[in-house]
């Protein structure tokens, strides 16, 4: 069983300039996207949004990434992660990134297929979430949380304690792969 | 000066023979320490990761400017380290409450008799302090009680347990890091105000918002615990204090006071020193165990 949490704010800003998906069919897609280096960030997010709806969405992750690359904006960011059964595949492009919790320590969330074991944890998020927090904190937080949302508020916490949320857009998904 | 002439020849080659039997053992003792040194070190070097670290472990138990000490500390008997691993906890009886240094030292005490403590049985652990709180409200009724900071540690991993608003630190690569989360109602109203998309000054104003949600004294208290463990590193500090070491001396202070290559007692005594030298005429009391990471051979 797969859990997840998912956080959107806009972090004092006027806009909301990225975006979060999901695709729960035929398996779990997150794809979260950046557009704060861009003019238009609206475009470029439904456009993004649009390719992850349409049945090339379900495609394979690589061809998923060739259809980005041709249509997106150099300057958008993203990443997409996708669960498979014995484990995840993700690409990203830009500053956004995933890391992943296990046997109590953490690390960065490579490209590519990654295999799973129960109980590993993973958070993706924009680099701008991952600005005010470090490494330690992210892995005190997920050791002790009962649940997606728990780690999430524990983390938005730690990000509360220095910024008081007033620090521009703010995105950020939780997974946890329940044995 | 001595004249050799008047010795016998027996007495000589005596001399001689004795001479070459020193000569020849203390070449073999120079050849035996340097072949060990280098195998050593080959074998550190080699198998870093499959020796286990080991703590070094201090503490300060200071009453600051108030009249009563109601901070108390635990530490679990370190000629057991190996099997049942280190237990270092601090409680800090809850300001505004009776009984404080009563309560924390019943703490600590209570902690003291449950020991050993199941490394992986992070819940039943949770369930003593619980246990043990529940205690403290039967006798107290809300009337007095206080917070609890606990570490475990054994070979290379840490499971901590904490209630209330006391501090488990880590300081990993020169950056300090809290470790736990206070319980208070600050951590409730930012999550409310962040669901409702808003930002979070609010919850920072009201000085009411700093009381506590849970502590020791509460009934049937949730104790924030790890469900797995941490993985822990050569030259990780781990400090285990009371909120009046953090009051006077924030985070970022801490890692500026410390050297790296002081040992657990070095850092003690900075970070004691450090408190103290900031003078505050109203300085609670501040106690803190400090535990070191250190990868021995031996």
């Amino acid at each position: 069983m797969i859990e997840y949490y998912t956080f959107k704010h806009r972090g004092a800003d006027e806009e909301y300039r990225d975006e979060v998906f999901l695709r729960l069919v035929p398996n779990l897609t997150v794809a979260i996207f950046n557009g704060s280096k861009l003019d238009s960030p609206k475009s470029q997010a439904l456009l993004f949004s649009e390719i992850l709806s349409s049945d090339e969405g379900s495609k394979g992750i690589d061809y998923l990434n060739g259809i980005f690359d041709e249509c997106l904006d150099e300057e958008s960011e993203y990443l997409i992660l996708r669960v498979e059964s014995k484990g995840i595949e993700s690409i990203r492009r830009g500053s956004v990134c995933a890391k992943i919790v296990r046997y109590g320590q953490i690390s960065l969330l490579p490209n590519g297929y990654f295999g799973l074991s129960s109980d590993d944890r993973i958070v993706c998020a924009t680099s701008n979430f991952f600005k005010y927090l470090n490494d330690e904190g992210i892995l005190a937080d997920a050791l002790v949380a009962g649940t997606c949302d728990d780690w999430m508020n524990m983390m938005v916490r730690r990000i509360s304690d220095q910024t008081q949320l007033k620090c521009g857009n703010l995105s950020a998904v939780t997974l946890k792969l329940n044995s | 000066m001595y004249d050799f002439s008047l010795l016998t020849d027996e007495t000589v080659r005596a001399i001689i023979i004795g001479l070459i039997l020193f000569a020849v053992a203390f070449v073999s003792f120079v050849v035996v320490a340097l072949f060990t040194l280098f195998k050593t070190n080959i074998y550190k070097t080699r198998h870093k990761e499959k020796i286990n670290l080991f703590c070094d472990v201090a503490y300060f138990h200071e009453k600051g400017k108030r009249e009563d000490q109601e901070d108390s500390i635990y530490i679990s008997p370190m000629d057991k380290l190996e099997h049942t691993g280190l237990v270092a906890a601090c409680s800090d009886g809850m300001g505004g409450l009776l009984n404080g240094e009563v309560v924390s030292k019943f703490v600590t005490d209570s902690l003291r008799e449950h020991y050993p403590y199941q490394f992986d049985a992070q819940a039943d652990n949770a369930a003593i302090i619980t246990d043990i709180s529940n205690q403290v409200y039967e006798q107290y009724h809300l009337g007095a009680g206080a917070t609890l900071v606990m570490v475990h540690i054994l070979d290379d991993y840490m499971n901590f347990y904490s209630l209330g608003d006391s501090n488990i630190i880590l300081i990993r690569n020169n950056r300090a890091t809290l470790l736990n989360q206070k319980q208070n109602y600050v951590t409730l109203m930012i999550r409310k105000l962040a669901e409702g998309g808003l930002d979070t000054t609010d919850a920072y104003k009201d000085s009411r918002a700093k009381g506590l949600i849970d502590f020791v004294g509460n009934l049937n208290c949730k104790v924030q615990m790890t469900t797995r463990p941490l993985r822990l590193i050569e030259n990780d500090i781990i400090i285990v204090s009371s909120d009046g070491v953090t009051d006077s001396m924030p985070l970022n202070r801490i890692v500026n006071h410390i050297h790296f290559d002081q040992n657990a007692t070095g850092i003690a005594r900075t970070i004691k020193y450090g408190v103290r030298s900031r003078k505050n005429p109203r300085q609670d009391n501040y106690s803190a165990v400090v535990i070191k990471m250190k990868r021995s051979f031996i």
